[in-house]
């Protein structure tokens, strides 16, 4: 197990330097003079000049590279070129605050949705499990900014149960922080609710078909005792899976979320960096998110490997 | 305020000789700085502390209620270095906490920092008296050495207010670099400062609008303390003078201000504000309506309408100069020949536009940016032109285009534009015009279609771009219409105009100027460097559970005043 | 005729059999009927969407923000346009982009999976670890930045997307190759001394379509899901077409005033798109692995 955690991680800086490499050739092949685009159009030459020297705008893209690179490892990334300010201080706080709302989301959807899939999947090819099945579908069809702005309007403008928007003012303590939160949580809730009950419904419905099942109730187990013991075990592989993928997709999906809420998320960061090309903090704030993503996708990895020795073996090919 | 007769009156008399007033007049209903009616209390007294040492306040309604206010405000778009600042967002929060020589009041400006302004006989060397008794928020005396330093920072950091003040090179200044122009520094004995509340300028030529360049509605001139850096930003030092200190300030989230207890008008009935920065209207529109704030700085009737049918939310409306220029290539491209200017000009369908992108929040305007809120608008100069597409169709078979044009309407993506295109292209369509829309963000559209080269070439033939309030047009015709300014996107050259904005600078009194400022409506109306549809009103706008909250034509949220109802 | 086109011949019959056996068993599941049928009536509202609409989508005025009625089904919009002709022409932009970042994106998963799974080695494990990179970069933020950095057009969207979709569809795609390089056939085409791109190209690529043509449905799902948020974020297909995702944000901010129709008939016409093409995707995929 210690042989197959090193050798995942040792892989994962490997991806983390290509994905480096990636996101440093994104962000430099599109041409762009974030000189003009940070002091603007009517800015003289001069101090358009002196803006490129002071930030090393005219250094051979190689040493850029490197010192991107030199960032990662010190984790000390510089300054941004638009703000002046020290680019992890630029991130962090956005960062933590769509974590905290992808965390959110993830508390309710996961329970949510993977009961759901069990009910369906026991329930196979009954009303309620088609029901299931079809909400699930559909909710999952409304992106989630839709789903998130009518959400506000009912329960945020008109009923005045919630905050419409996520600005949640400095110093408010955890619990009423759900007060703003709840909202876009849910939004994101319905739109991956689905995807993940199914890929439960479809593990339990493999696990329950199994050889072993069988065996467990030819032996006389109880249909509970059955389900938690066995099938529960093996169906829950495939959907941590789904759901450290998942991880990815919220810090994705809560791009349209936290433009509707007004969430000052890791999203806002980039869209803002983008459109002053300030690049080392969108290269930063990408390849944190994607830091993110690589964490989810390994920890799930482990705990599956953990659940079942013998997918340990396939992982560990792969 | 609410009681502008009164007020224009009393500001005619308290001032000096030679005030902004007798150039401009007020003569517009709606005051260029709004104030709910309904929304304020009972009587003068409550008017803004005037001149002199008059600086009580009986409070709109009572001080002792205190409380926070939150508002709604677009995020600053980088940091408050007060040069490079260019956004609404930005001049927001500076406003809250620096003041400038001149505020805004009525539908004009007013005295701020400075009590009163006079000139000498040709408006080239301007005498501004401060006020008594201001503090700093770290406690000091406000004088006139703060001022004096405000204005060699402007003018080594800036463009010294639009190029008005006279500098020379600054041998101090490390060597430029590549083709770096030189660093600059006041000329001597263009500012002093002649007693501790008596600032002397001395421009390098005649300029009647000095006062304007000093006030509120250019921001970039706010008052800063002698020890504030160059470079630094507003956020990193906010030692101000206004009613506002800055108590936190995060670009991303918000600000937060608590009362400046010294503040020289009096003690805000408010005890703080919680600024809130939103990235888009629809977030703003849902927060003031599910009552996450309790104002809003600025919004459109477009988009804005949960707002102006909500029965408790006031909304103020101010009287702006704000306006849109569909600018027409000069230089090359279809647009060259004046008779294809004048068939689009002919084709808006004006009225339309007001009725559906402002439900009539608006006003027509005539091609020219001599707006009638002006004083010295001369409204016998040209008559106003009415839409006709039968003969916008001859003209451009007179052209030389008898079967109609096709054009690319280019359209930065702001506010109504992108439905003013729209609407355009409709109509324009019955004026033989086939356009297509290219609707660009704010981030590209600046250097790719409007302005791509210093100063101003390489614009597209065919554009609308965003023009906001200034209390006078000297602005828009240095930058846009004179010959070479870097702003004239229709690379538009005409000696005649060049000539009628130098006699219009050069005129202090209202005749002289109204005289110049027909030529200038004249000229702009024949040439059409641009077809300017209308201006419109800025909409602000606060919950009933507050009174008194201001509103700039510029889009300024003033709280000094504001409390709860 | 020799051995090797016998085999050849042997096979493609067989596709050729397997695949109207699939055919058959596609067209007796409703969810592959409705699905066809909700996703064709969209497709045909791409082509011929400005002929049945009842009004000019783009230059037809009425008084604005009308709410739906007998004369405008769905309403009107901020300048009064007809907004049941607006969602009819609206599936255009997404249906020309959506699908063609989809099939951009799965011929080049493709073949970068076919390389990974044939070569196997440090071919596979060095394209291996640049799949797995680009697979952690999240794919409305990476579209958005690149969106934003560079000057969107549609071409530019179809590309990003696809670029962003390849890696998913390389793991699939490897993945069946790998289940098939160890078969007979494959490796007595080797032993004829069939050239490698031959292998590649006529013996596995014929056999692993089915998986393929899943991937590709399932991708247009999420590419028309993409497309739409990257509109909405504004930097997807631009003004002042119809589309969908571009409408959801223009008519947002007047939903506080309970002005629905601007947002919800967009919305829905998302949504069934989406719908339609996930249970098409679903039918297939059951037909395929069945």
């Amino acid at each position: 197990m210690l042989r197959y955690i090193s050798r995942r991680v040792l892989l994962s800086l490997v991806t983390l330097w290509l994905l480096a490499t990636i996101v440093f050739l994104i962000t430099n092949v599109i041409p762009t003079d974030p000189a003009r685009a940070i002091l603007g159009n009517t800015a003289p030459e001069a101090s358009v000049i002196r803006f490129r020297t002071q930030f090393g705008l005219t250094d051979p893209l190689i040493r850029q590279y490197g010192r991107l690179l030199k960032g990662l490892v010190t984790f000390d990334f510089g300054l941004s070129w638009g703000t002046k300010r020290e680019v992890w201080s630029l991130i962090e706080q956005p960062l933590f605050r769509s974590a905290k709302l992808a965390a959110l989301a993830m508390a309710i959807t996961t329970p949510l949705s993977i009961f759901a899939g069990l009910i369906a999947a026991k329930f196979r090819d009954r009303r309620l499990d088609r029901g299931i099945v079809l909400v699930g579908l559909a909710t999952s069809s409304i992106p989630e900014f839709v789903t998130g702005a009518l959400l506000a309007v009912v329960f945020g403008v008109n009923l005045h149960w919630f905050k419409p928007v996520a600005t949640i003012p400095p110093g408010t303590p955890p619990l009423e922080q759900l007060q703003y939160l709840i909202l876009p949580a849910t939004a994101m809730t319905i739109a991956y609710f689905g995807y993940i009950a199914r890929m439960m419904r479809a593990g339990t419905i493999r696990a329950l078909d199994s050889d072993y099942v069988r065996t467990a109730a030819m032996k006389g187990m109880s249909s509970s005792q059955v389900m938690t013991r066995h099938v529960l075990r093996n169906a829950i592989a495939p959907t941590i899976t789904v759901m450290s993928v998942q991880v990815g997709y919220l810090f994705g999906g809560i791009v349209g979320v936290e433009l509707v809420y007004n969430y000052p998320g890791i999203s806002q960061v980039v869209l803002n960096a983008a459109k002053k090309k300030d690049l080392p903090v969108l290269q930063v704030a990408v390849l944190i998110v994607a830091l993110i993503y690589m964490v989810a996708t390994l920890l799930a990895d482990i705990i599956i490997a953990w659940l079942n020795p013998r997918a340990r073996l396939e992982l560990g090919q792969s | 305020m609410e009681h502008m007769g009164n007020e224009a009156s009393q500001g005619l008399h308290l001032r000096g000789q030679f005030t902004r007033r007798q150039i401009v007049g007020a003569s517009i209903a709606i005051p260029a700085v709004g104030v709910f009616l309904a929304a304020c209390g009972d009587d003068k007294a409550d008017d803004k502390a005037d001149d002199k040492a008059d600086t009580k306040t009986t409070g709109v309604s009572g001080d002792s209620k205190g409380g926070t206010l939150r508002l709604a405000t677009t995020k600053p778009a980088g940091p408050l270095d007060p040069i490079a600042m260019d956004d609404l967002g930005s001049y927001n929060v500076i406003a809250q906490t620096f003041e400038y020589l001149a505020g805004a009041e009525g539908d004009d400006i007013g005295p701020s920092l400075a009590t009163e302004w006079t000139a000498n006989a040709d408006s080239s060397e301007w005498t501004f008296k401060l006020r008594e008794g201001v503090k700093w928020h770290d406690g000091t005396d406000f004088t006139a050495d703060d001022v004096v330093a405000t204005l060699e920072r402007i003018a080594s950091a800036g463009d010294g207010l639009g190029g008005s003040l006279p500098t020379e090179d600054d041998p101090d200044a490390p060597p430029p670099e590549g083709d770096a122009s030189p660093a600059q520094r006041l000329a001597a004995g263009t500012v002093t400062a002649t007693d501790g509340l008596t600032v002397v300028i001395k421009l390098g030529a005649s300029n009647a609008s000095l006062p304007y360049l000093l006030c509120i509605y250019n921001p970039q001139s706010a008052i800063t303390p002698k020890a504030f850096a160059a470079g630094s930003t507003l956020d990193g030092s906010p030692n101000g003078t206004g009613p506002w200190k800055l108590d936190s300030y995060d670009p991303t989230t918000g600000a937060k201000f608590v009362r400046h207890d010294a503040w020289w008008g009096g003690k805000t009935p408010l005890d703080g504000i919680d600024m809130q920065f939103f990235a888009d209207l629809g977030s703003q529109v849902t927060a003031m309506s599910g009552g996450a704030v309790d104002a809003i700085q600025q919004f459109s009737v477009v988009g804005g309408d949960a707002l102006l049918s909500d029965t408790n939310f006031n909304t103020v409306e101010v009287q702006s100069a704000t306006h849109r220029q569909i600018w027409f290539g000069f230089d090359e491209g279809q647009f060259t020949d004046q008779k294809v200017r004048e068939a689009f000009a002919l084709s808006i369908d004006r009225q339309e536009l007001i009725d559906t992108l402002f439900s009539g929040r608006a006003t027509i305007a005539n091609d020219h940016v001599i707006f009638d809120l002006y004083a010295f608008h001369d409204e016998g100069a040209v008559t106003q032109r009415e839409r006709d597409t039968t003969k916008a169709k001859q003209l451009l078979a007179d052209a030389g285009f008898p079967d109609g044009l096709k054009a690319t309407l280019n359209a930065v993506d702001v506010q109504e534009i992108p439905q003013l295109a729209e609407l355009l292209q409709s109509q324009a369509k019955e004026g033989g015009f086939d356009l297509t829309l290219n609707i660009e963000s704010l981030d590209t559209f600046y250097g790719t279609q409007w302005c791509v080269s210093y100063p101003c070439a390489g614009s597209a033939e065919l554009g609308i771009v965003d023009y906001g309030h200034r209390p006078t047009p000297d602005v828009y015709l240095l930058k846009a219409f004179k010959s070479g300014g870097d702003w004239n996107s229709s690379q538009y050259s005409s000696a005649e105009l060049d000539a009628a904005i130098t006699e219009y600078q050069a005129s202090a009194e209202l005749d002289k100027r109204k005289a110049a400022a027909g030529k200038i409506e004249k000229i702009m109306w024949t040439d059409i460097p641009a077809a300017i549809p209308y201006r419109y009103n800025n909409l602000g706008g606060f919950s009933k559970t507050f009174t008194g909250v201001q509103f700039t034509a510029l889009g300024h949220t003033l709280l000094g005043k504001a409390a709860k109802a | 005729m020799t051995d090797t086109d016998n085999i050849l011949q042997r096979s493609v019959a067989e596709r050729k059999q397997a695949r109207r056996e699939n055919w058959r068993l596609l067209r007796r599941r409703p969810g592959f009927i409705i699905g066809s049928v909700i996703a064709g009536f969209w497709v045909f509202c791409a082509f011929f969407g400005q002929r049945i609409a009842p009004y000019d989508p783009f230059d037809y005025r009425d008084t604005k923000q009308l709410s739906p009625n007998g004369e405008h089904w769905f309403g009107t919009d901020k300048i009064g346009r007809d907004i049941f002709s607006r969602v009819l022409t609206g599936s255009r932009d997404v249906l020309l982009v959506a699908p063609a970042a989809a099939v951009l994106g799965v011929i080049f998963g493709s073949i970068l999976g076919i390389f990974m799974g044939y070569y196997r080695g440090w071919v596979d494990n060095v394209l291996s670890r640049i799949v797995e990179a680009l697979l952690a970069l999240p794919v409305v933020l990476v579209g958005l930045l690149v969106l934003t950095l560079a000057k969107s057009s549609n071409l530019v969207i179809i590309f990003v997307v696809a670029v962003l979709f390849m890696p998913i569809v390389a793991r699939t795609v490897r993945a069946a190759v790998i289940s098939e390089r160890d078969l007979d056939y494959v490796v007595s085409a080797q032993l004829r001394g069939e050239s490698n791109i031959f292998i590649m190209t006529r013996e596995i690529l014929p056999n692993i379509t089915p998986p393929i043509v899943v991937e590709l449905t399932v991708r247009i799902g999420y590419a028309i899901f993409t497309v739409s948020t990257l509109s909405f974020l504004g930097v997807g297909i631009q003004r002042p077409s119809p589309d969908w995702g571009l409408a959801i944000s223009e008519g947002r901010d007047v939903l506080p005033a309970n002005i629905w129709w601007l947002v919800t008939f967009p919305a829905l016409a998302i949504a069934t798109l989406v719908i339609a093409v996930n249970l098409v995707a679903d039918s297939i995929q059951a037909v395929f692995e069945r």
